[in-house]
């Protein structure tokens, strides 16, 4: 059995102009020493699904689910109780901008040693002792000398890797990075994201990393999630994916980044992504999409079949070219 | 092939205070860069945060000048340069910056925006400058009735395309593009790009276009720039830097840059450590404690740009 279980998730906030469905029908699964990216562009409700499993969005959203488990629990009637003790011990998170995430004004050995504190009950010296651990596992050097740091004395690479070092202080079975290497530097990003992958295997966690950069999600991740406009459109194996991706979306992402050009211009996607009060009777992509006909627009699309890629298309691809699948016949 | 940007030495140093009882530090963010830049073309500069490229893209737009070196756009020397050269100078090269939403004033209609550059540097007539300005958005693909708006009604990448059009309200021949394309969306950043070609071609603009992103480098540029922590370490065309780099530091960035393809076969370089501290740099060559082939001589002796391989390469280990 997975180790994360969601079946139609769908993420809607009130506002002052009604409701705003942010997530809209998600379907995944993880498992134990799993990588699974997710990709999309901003706005596409890749972050905000996954604060829905953490139970970190404010009050201001509902959370709907045909399904939402992990490792067995029901997290949409889990206790406010539970969900502290148990499974934000489990599940733990990294965020984009490291400098952010950490409190300036306390040092990181104190930071640290408060989620020990926390989850475990470690006294004092524990603390510390298990704080140096943590800081050699995410290849921190000199790391007796860097508990005594405040997060302002560390680069950004730095407090990426202790944001990481207090993540797994809880030992946890899954972790959600948010963009964790968007703030950094190439040479830096590859050093997190070998750290991350390494630390994988290593603990046997399961991965999910919320990225738009598609050349992260070619070196690291072995399924893929793609977003658009809150929804799933296709979800598929890395290699597949890459290969051949089934929805329209997925196929012009990767036309349009530039390492896949061939000319001097590059195939771009017109348009823009749906704002939060324009969403689309039918299809959100079909106003962008090339292969649109009149039924786009007027009707939702429904999920192919695992082979397609569970693309959500009325005509999905097959090597480049739209075909009609058996349901819409 | 006309030059209209030629920098020679460039060098850049920032004095900084160090608190009451310490003394003042001496920062060099650029140092000795020198290079060439045709109409036309596109010189990307690579480098990490803290290289000093943005230092260079701000001692080009002339917000800044150099603490030592010669820059010389359109012929004309920037040192002994009078004042109103200068001022006429300021209107051949225009800067883009990352952020589109924090170089635009969030209180000035987009139309008004685009129109002062005009008032503040020509003589032209209202009717002229409200044609001028109708004429450029067209150009980018802005739609008329956006002339009435404020850069808060717009997305990301249709506020880019706004700071391009002011930049290029004054026909420059030199366009500074720091990060132009990095806060941007993939399938935005694509549209931005093939604009950016395009008005290339149309008007002939030398771009000097600043960016980490060695993908979009790829795409873009003519000439390559490689810098790091204030030294350029590898200059080159596009085809000779990415089939066969030569600096350590190059090879290290590009194996470090993800490919969007799961089949691709690569080795791995991963640096240790990170960027040094600028107020510390290391003897020697700046990149030795980080470098996979460097030995005795890298800990002592910089070195110089030399032509080594068919382009101009710092490296000691070069042959």
């Amino acid at each position: 059995m997975a180790l994360l279980n969601i079946r139609n998730l769908s993420v809607s906030f009130s506002t002052r102009n009604g409701p705003f469905k942010a997530v809209d029908g998600i379907d995944l699964a993880v498992d134990r020493d799993d990588v699974l990216a997710i990709v999309g562009e901003s706005g596409s409700g890749k972050s905000v699904a996954m604060l829905a499993v953490m139970g970190l969005l404010p009050w201001t959203a509902t959370v709907t689910a045909d399904l939402m488990e992990f490792n067995g629990l029901d997290l949409l009637t889990i206790s406010d109780q539970q969900r502290r003790t148990i499974v934000r011990r489990d599940i733990a998170m990294i965020f984009q901008e490291p400098m952010t995430s950490l409190n300036p004004c306390f040092t990181v050995g104190f930071q640290i040693g408060e989620t020990l504190k926390t989850h475990f009950g470690l006294d004092k010296k524990a603390q510390k002792k298990r704080s140096i651990e943590l800081l050699e596992q995410v290849g921190i050097t000199d790391p007796e000398k860097r508990l005594s740091a405040y997060p302002h004395q560390l680069s950004g690479g730095m407090s990426q890797r202790v944001m990481i070092a207090m993540a797994l202080s809880s030992e946890p079975k899954l972790l959600i990075a948010d963009e964790p290497t968007t703030a950094l530097d190439v040479t830096i990003q590859a050093q997190i994201l070998d750290l991350l992958l390494r630390l994988r295997h290593e603990t046997g966690m399961g991965l999910v990393l919320i990225t738009h950069d598609m050349g992260v999600v070619a070196e690291t991740a072995q399924r893929v999630v793609v977003q658009y406009a809150g929804q799933q459109v296709e979800i598929q194996e890395t290699r597949g994916l890459f290969r051949d991706p089934h929805h329209p979306y997925t196929a012009a992402l990767l036309a349009a980044l530039p390492e896949r050009a061939a000319g001097r211009l590059l195939p771009s996607i017109p348009g823009v992504v749906p704002g939060q009060f324009d969403r689309l009777q039918g299809c959100q992509f079909a106003p962008r999409c090339t292969f649109a006909h009149p039924r786009c627009h007027a009707e939702r699309p429904v999920r192919a079949s695992n082979e397609e890629g569970r693309a959500l298309c009325h005509t999905p691809l097959l090597h480049g070219h739209p075909y009609l699948w058996e349901g819409t016949r | 092939m006309s030059l209209v940007l030629e920098a020679r030495n460039l060098t850049r140093d920032y004095t900084v205070r160090r608190g009451m009882f310490s003394p003042d530090a001496t920062v060099h963010a650029l140092a000795d860069v020198s290079f060439d830049l045709e109409a036309g073309k596109t010189l990307a500069i690579v480098g990490e945060s803290g290289s000093g490229k943005s230092t260079l893209a701000r001692l080009i737009a002339m917000i800044e000048t150099p603490t030592s070196g010669m820059l010389r756009i359109n012929g004309v020397d920037l040192i002994n340069a009078t004042k109103t050269q200068r001022k006429s100078l300021r209107r051949d090269v225009q800067i883009v910056f990352q952020n589109p939403y924090g170089s635009l004033n969030p209180r000035q209609t987009i139309g008004a925006a685009l129109e002062e550059p005009l008032i503040v540097n020509t003589s032209m007539a209202p009717t002229e400058r409200s044609q001028a300005v109708a004429t450029m958005m067209a150009r980018v693909g802005l739609r008329p009735e956006f002339r009435d708006r404020y850069p808060h009604m717009f997305s990301g990448g249709q506020r880019q395309r706004i700071a391009i059009a002011r930049a290029l309200m004054l026909r420059p021949k030199i366009l500074v593009l720091d990060e132009p394309v990095s806060a941007l969306d993939v399938s935005i950043r694509a549209q931005v790009l093939n604009l950016l070609a395009e008005l290339q071609e149309e008007f002939g603009l030398a771009y000097l276009f600043i960016s980490h992103d060695l993908s979009v480098v790829r795409h873009i540029a003519d000439r390559v720039m490689v810098i790091y922590l204030g030294h350029a370490v590898e200059t080159a065309t596009r085809e000779q830097l990415f089939t066969s780099p030569q600096h350590p530091y190059t090879k290290a960035l590009l194996s470090a840059t993800p490919v969007a393809d799961p089949d691709a076969k690569k080795e791995r370089i991963v640096l240790q450590g990170e960027l040094p501290s600028p107020f510390d740099p290391p003897s020697g060559c700046s990149f030795h404690p980080r470098c996979p082939r460097a030995f005795d001589r890298c800990k002592v002796e910089a070195p110089p740009i030399e032509l080594k391989q068919g382009r101009d390469v710092a490296c000691w280990a070069v042959e």
